[in-house]
């Protein structure tokens, strides 16, 4: 018998992810590198591990691999534990039948055994493409106090872009009695974190009956909430203020990346109380050369660096040479920009080769509508010397 | 397992030459190359040549070794077969007192070498920092048929002790001789690192111990020349010791050239350290940065030229550092100027300070102080 776990965390990473194009041809979605040396899912894991809570269940299915691999015992975010710890959970074949995650809810249905394995009294389900930070135990907390059944983490939107997101009424309490998914009209700013705690023995009950429901989507924003509104079960709204970002699009990504350099942005890495963490890859410290110039910048180890760069992120071992010009942009692991080039408004892939003189990506003043024209290169792409990418232009990756 | 080599290391050593940088520390837990102690390139080299037994003798100050240690996870030694032991300063019923000499160290540890399955013991001080593959120098001590391979590289004699090696073209070791004068001469210098057949290992310090000797080099190893059993190995790439301050400084401040750092660092075989989770280092827009090596969970808004900045260290608006050292956690505050000085960890250097030290002669400051 497993030592019971007051609460597990399940965390859906199975998406692929198809507005970040050529970065997540190769890997999902949270594997993608973010802020100089993470990647998006260690927000999550080391929220998860911070809130003490030490049991939790990675749901992966498209392009595992490396997330498998990234994420391993767990060890990196203290997770490797005797009992609990981190566990990655790709669909399996079961005795009568095994199939792929059809949906979020189902991803969970497929796992019920491994909840009840820790007697979860809860379950938080978190989504691995978010930037924040927050302390789940204080809205578990709050979802035991409300003896509620569900409790869905809420951020104020600016009224104008509530139409983008999943949007709760709730009255004075917090008790939600409606959610409207993308509202043209929106009656509230509240929006869905995708962030859930259920008592665990209701929520298995949805998810069973949603089983049995052939045309259900089996998505948790689709069917599992507006059943469980319907049915008149206690569900609550848990307000959340501080940094949040949805990584999905290469906008926003770029945008979030940007939030890591401006100290207002309300995303603040380096609070000791509540660290980030993420797999170490023994690198050198940087170094930076005599002809570099560099202003507003994070700069990860193992960088070696000769040129010029302002506002812009460079991730662990990217080289840039001497002359090359790195500004608004980008860098990930292990890229080189050599002599000359030049990247604005850019994200460049890992592993990827700018040569000479190429021109990535063109300066804007301010987005329109918060969409960036931002030029990606996918990761391991050689851009010939002398090459040019345009603004919002993204090039596929190499073969190797 | 097919583990060929148990490994005996020497946390302590020069301690007394390293002046304030070893007042609270072994000579092993010394910073170095901006987030790494000098043992780490000891364990480094011994993880990535296949050895994982790895014994630590220490003999004081060592708490910042254990901290710094721990279970040796980040070296990938936390196993169940073998792993990291480190040994606390062992006092010898016999004598009633620590280990003078590594002829005593070694025979407080000689149950954990003889209970060791392997065949071969690398037995090693912990100053040095290069890229060691131990298991091509194992494959050249069996071939030769030596008892010990000394390991050795060739550098200037400085203010400590060091052993100068004679050798003829097949490497057999015909003289061994100790010398503690400078020079500007280049000399075959002995590493302290040293491969040797456990058995002969056991013998000989069973033997010099039952004789109360003391010195491992003078009492075994110089007598032992004669009888044409000793070979030496070469090491040709970059090798820093580290045995006082003047080489602390120059072999720091030498990983600025780029040829140096990849030897050191850009080999297949990484160096690993204690992970800190440090946040990437943060750049402000009045940074002027260059010619220097920096760690993570940096913070700089000054000059930096020709210096080293370990983990965590903040640089203040208007502060200038030039070649200088500053570790883990220092701050160096508002229009504050240095030049030659090495900061210990969290040193503060406080507003408007104009201080200066020589190339030749570089001034420490210990750590926690605040100037």
């Amino acid at each position: 018998m497993l030592a019971s776990k007051q609460c597990v965390a399940m965390l859906l990473a199975g998406g692929q992810g198809t507005r970040l194009g050529v970065l997540t041809q190769r890997v999902a979605k949270p594997a993608v590198p973010f802020g100089g040396k993470y990647r998006i899912i260690d927000f999550t894991l080391s929220n998860t591990i911070n809130s003490d809570i030490d049991t939790i269940g990675v749901l992966t299915q498209y392009q595992p691999f490396e997330l498998n691999q990234y994420i391993g015992n767990g060890q990196p975010w203290d997770l490797d534990r005797l009992e609990g710890g981190a566990f990655v959970l790709p669909p399996y074949q079961k005795a009568k039948s095994g199939e792929w995650y059809k949906g979020t809810a189902n991803a969970i249905y497929q796992n019920i055994d491994f909840i009840d394995r820790y007697n979860a009294e809860y379950v938080l389900i978190l989504s691995g493409d978010h930037i924040y930070k927050m302390d789940y135990s204080k809205m578990l907390a709050h979802h035991i106090e409300k003896n509620a059944d569900c409790t869905i983490a809420v951020l104020d939107v600016p009224i104008e872009e509530a139409s983008r997101f999943g949007i709760m009424n709730a009255d004075k309490d917090g008790a939600i009695f409606e959610f409207e998914e993308k509202p043209k009209n929106p009656k509230s700013t509240k929006a869905s974190m995708g962030i859930y705690i259920f008592t665990w023995a209701k929520l298995k009950k949805y998810l069973i009956m949603d089983e049995e429901d052939k045309n259900s989507h089996n998505d948790f924003g689709k069917n599992i909430i507006p059943s469980m509104l319907n049915d008149g079960q206690r569900m609550f709204t848990y307000d959340f203020s501080g940094y949040w970002k949805d990584v999905g699009t290469i906008s926003s990504l770029w945008e979030a990346n940007m939030d890591v350099l401006n100290a207002d942005s309300g995303l603040n890495l380096s609070d000791s109380r509540w660290k980030i963490y993420a797999r170490n890859m023994a690198e050198p410290p940087h170094f930076i050369g005599s002809n570099a110039t560099i202003s507003n910048a994070i700069i990860s180890e193992g960088c070696e660096i000769d040129g010029e760069i302002v506002n812009s992120v460079i991730f662990q071992g990217a080289h840039v040479e001497k002359g090359a010009v790195i500004r608004d942009s980008i860098v990930m692991p292990g890229t080189i920009v050599r002599s000359g080039a030049e990247i604005r408004h850019a994200i460049i892939g890992w592993n990827a080769e700018i040569k000479e003189s190429a021109k990535i990506g063109e300066y804007q003043e301010s987005a329109i509508k918060g969409e960036w024209q931002i030029a990606v290169v996918a990761p391991d792409a050689v851009m010939p010397a002398g090459s040019i990418v345009k603004a919002g232009e993204m090039v596929e990756g190499g073969n190797k | 397992m097919n583990k060929k080599m148990v490994a005996v290391l020497f946390a302590s050593g020069n301690e007394s030459k390293l002046n304030e940088l070893t007042i609270h520390r072994t000579t092993a837990s010394l910073p170095f190359g901006g987030r790494y102690r000098l043992i780490d390139f000891c364990l480094s080299n011994l993880v990535n040549s296949g050895v994982t037994r790895i014994g630590i003798v220490t003999k004081n100050n060592y708490s910042s070794l254990m901290d710094h240690i721990r279970m040796g996870r980040d070296w990938d030694l936390n196993r169940k077969n073998g792993g990291i032991t480190v040994f606390p300063p062992f006092v010898l019923n016999t004598s009633r007192e620590v280990y003078k000499g590594k002829i005593e160290a070694l025979y407080t540890v000689l149950e954990f070498i003889k209970r060791s399955p392997e065949d071969y013991v690398i037995v090693s001080n912990t100053n040095v920092a290069a890229n060691i593959k131990y298991d091509e120098i194992l494959e050249k001590h069996v071939e030769t048929g030596a008892d010990v391979t000394m390991l050795c590289h060739k550098a200037c004699v400085n203010s400590s002790k060091r052993v100068i090696i004679t050798k003829n073209a097949d490497n057999l070791v015909t003289d061994l001789r100790a010398v503690e004068i400078p020079s500007d001469e280049q000399q075959l210098v002995s590493l302290n690192m040293y491969i040797i057949r456990k058995d002969t290992l056991v013998s000989w310090v069973e033997q010099a111990y039952s004789r109360g000797y003391v010195d491992f080099e003078k009492d075994i190893l110089f007598k032992e020349v004669a009888n044409n059993n000793i070979y030496a190995y070469e090491l040709d790439g970059y090798a820093a010791i580290i045995d006082d301050v003047k080489t602390y400084y120059y072999e720091s401040m030498k990983l600025l050239d780029t040829a140096t750092r990849e030897e050191l660092f850009g080999a297949a075989s990484k160096i690993y350290t204690k992970v800190k989770d440090s946040v990437p280092t943060m750049f402000g827009a009045k940074s002027s940065v260059k010619n220097s090596l920096i760690a993570d969970g940096c913070v700089i808004n000054g000059t930096v030229e020709n210096s080293i900045l370990f983990r965590g260290v903040v640089i203040e608006e208007g502060a200038v550092v030039k070649d200088s050292i500053i570790m883990e956690g220092g701050i160096v505050m508002k229009n504050s100027k240095i030049s030659y000085f090495i900061t210990d960890k969290q040193v503060v250097i406080r507003e408007n300070n104009q201080l200066s030290g020589a190339y030749t002669y570089p001034t420490i400051v210990v750590k926690n102080k605040i100037v």
